[in-house]
């Protein structure tokens, strides 16, 4: 197993180095193409929740994302120092079709294998996202 | 993300290529501001190089075509990616937009204004 670790400030526009960071460590190694557009999508939609409700967008507090890359899975973790949100998030009813936002939710639990939202240590928001590797398609 | 804009017959046509996010989604919408300030309310978006969208990059979509509706105009995408294609079909998106498969057949679904 191989842990990657990454620090960011909070703003959303950083979400595209938050992209580039996860495709240059991806790249080392064989993964499917679609999956590497789902997990990045995932953590895409993550960080700017993480960033935009968690953090509010606050100077002061971080944004983590723990990459774990391994044989038969990936696993990222997206923590925030917020003021949690879990309850929020497990009642979120899907967005309707003309809303301008709600979707992030919506597409990290379509593109997951599974995703897991819970309180992190300080109180904020830990979402963790698994892909699976083994179901890659063959070529 | 870089936006190419030129017009044809009434019909603004934008091609986008790289990401679509939430920062470059308000860059576009400040491109169709500016193009709705000039009366231009029809408008196409050729989506081909479209590598990345999010739901920030869709929610300025969403915003661009309420807009746009507002005006009485249209707006058009053509050239979906499959990968794109498929998030706008998971969020539902594919039902409210004027999607088409090519940007000649989005043009050609704009009628032609008649010279006064």
């Amino acid at each position: 197993m191989t842990d990657f670790r990454f620090s960011y400030p909070s703003r959303s526009e950083i979400a595209n180095q938050v992209l580039d960071d996860l495709l240059r460590v991806l790249a080392d190694y064989s993964i499917d193409e679609d999956l590497i557009r789902g997990l990045t999508l995932a953590v895409s939609e993550a960080f700017t929740n993480a960033a935009i409700h968690g953090n509010r967008e606050r100077p002061d507090k971080n944004i983590q994302i723990i990459l774990r890359v391994m044989e038969s899975e990936i696993i990222a973790d997206i923590i925030d120092h917020g003021k949690g949100g879990v309850e929020q998030v497990k009642s979120k009813e899907p967005s309707t079709s003309m809303d301008e936002g709600g979707r992030g939710v919506d597409l990290i639990r379509y593109y997951a294998d599974s995703s897991c939202f819970t309180e992190a240590e300080d109180g904020g928001l830990k979402v963790s996202i698994v892909f699976n590797r083994t179901k890659q398609k063959t070529t | 993300m870089e936006i190419k804009i030129r017009e044809q017959e009434n019909v603004a046509i934008l091609s986008l290529s790289g990401r679509l996010d939430l920062a470059s989604g308000a860059t576009l919408k400040e491109h169709l501001k500016k193009l709705t300030d000039e009366k231009t309310i029809q408008i196409h978006l050729n989506l081909a190089e479209v590598e990345f969208i999010n739901s920030s990059g869709l929610g300025a979509l969403v915003s661009i075509m309420k807009e746009i509706r507002l005006l009485k105009g249209r707006l058009t995408l053509s050239n979906l990616a499959s990968y794109v294609q498929e998030i706008f079909e998971i969020t539902q998106l594919s039902h409210i937009f004027e999607i088409y498969t090519t940007e000649d057949e989005a043009l050609a679904s704009y009628q032609p204004v008649e010279a006064n």
